[in-house]
């Protein structure tokens, strides 16, 4: 028959360290915020690089059809309105360090995230459909000296792959990033509510 | 601003054992008992600034951790705390002695307390004064002695039961 002394000393005698230190416990946390900023960034990098590639296209070489430019112009400006609606949300969670603001780097995530979805659902579908046009005018003049089969199977592959983006592809990556962030939004409400109720 | 990391530091270096014992009593498990340290000082550094010296800064500390503790489980809806248990003893098989085999069977006894029990032994056993106590966990210091007379009696008989098992 053991009494409280016992269950005492048998606790104090059990010594437990901390694995982690305070800069590497704040830069870990920092880290999950760099993750969503970072697929951010490189979302947008690619968005630049696809524009530079074409506007490239549009500028080495020259056409014998007016249709080509009209296309590749027409997906230039489709990529470009993408690109500056991605940066401004891309802003919105790369102005302030959610360490030193948490209360309004939540708001700001929150905003980021509703963002997102308008981005991927309504903004997506005008992106998807200037693709195919812009395409249509630029196959007009590209497919027409290769042979019929050519020119079905590159444009069935380009319809094949354009509605695998906008279903498959569109909605695994909506939904991972949803994920993502609502833990990191469960994470920081979590810690401001106690503020709340504390302070 | 380097002024905050360096008291930031300091805070963490006196405090971040102990907390870290509060929330392994509390889980009975070691990876989540890191993440409620973590998410316990996440929530000091993020709020040093609003720290009045209204309370001593460990009595502060330790009212987050509590609070982060209770909130953690229930929001994540973690493993049930006999499963938790289960873990430790797992993984102390590795190191089995006779002492690790009383530790082993003080967590489990610990885990089978209420939720908010276990907080409060915990700070008992890691003898805070209780007046402290009561300031964490909001209960008058008079009703705080006669609960943890009785917390103290119900622990040690869940011991002593485990221990005959």
């Amino acid at each position: 028959m053991q009494e409280f002394d016992h269950i005492q000393s048998l606790w104090q005698s059990h010594s437990v360290e901390v694995k982690i230190s305070s800069d590497e416990m704040l830069s870990q946390a920092k880290k999950e915020v760099a993750g969503i900023r970072t697929r951010s960034l490189f979302n947008i990098a690619g968005m630049v690089l696809s524009f530079a590639a074409i506007a490239a296209l549009l500028v080495l070489f020259e056409f014998n059809s007016w249709a080509t430019p009209v296309g590749l112009i027409i997906i230039l400006v489709a990529i470009g309105i993408s690109t500056f609606v991605l940066y401004k949300d891309h802003a919105i969670i790369s102005r302030n360090d959610f360490t030193q603001h948490p209360n309004s780097f939540l708001e700001q995530l929150k905003k980021y995230q509703l963002n997102k979805f308008t981005i991927y659902n309504k903004l997506y579908w005008f992106y998807a459909f200037a693709l195919s046009f812009g395409f249509i005018f630029y196959f007009y003049e590209m497919l027409e000296s290769l042979s019929l089969w050519l020119q079905i199977a590159i444009s069935a592959f380009t319809i094949f792959w354009m509605v695998l983006c906008a279903t498959i592809l569109r909605r695994s990556y909506l939904k991972r990033e949803k994920e993502r962030l609502d833990l990191l939004i469960e994470k920081f409400e979590r810690i401001s509510n106690q503020f709340d109720e504390h302070q | 601003m380097e002024k905050k990391d360096q008291l930031f530091k300091q805070i963490f270096e006196a405090n971040s054992k102990k907390i870290f014992h509060l929330c392994y009593g509390y889980t009975g498990d070691e990876d989540s008992a890191n993440d409620l340290l973590q998410e316990t000082f996440l929530k000091v550094w993020q709020n040093l600034d609003k720290f009045r010296n209204k309370s001593l800064i460990s009595t502060w500390i330790y009212r987050i951790a509590v609070n982060t503790c209770l909130t953690y489980l229930r929001s994540e809806k973690r493993q049930a705390k006999d499963e938790l248990t289960d873990n430790i003893i797992e993984n102390r098989v590795e190191e089995f002695s006779e002492k690790n085999e009383q530790i082993a069977l003080l967590y489990k006894s610990i885990a089978k307390l209420e939720e908010n029990d276990r907080l409060i032994i915990t700070m008992v056993l890691d003898e805070l004064p209780y007046n402290e106590i009561a300031e964490i966990s909001g209960i008058s210091e008079g009703n705080l002695r006669v609960k943890i007379h009785r917390i103290k009696q119900k622990l040690t008989e869940l011991y002593n039961q485990h221990a005959r098992i």
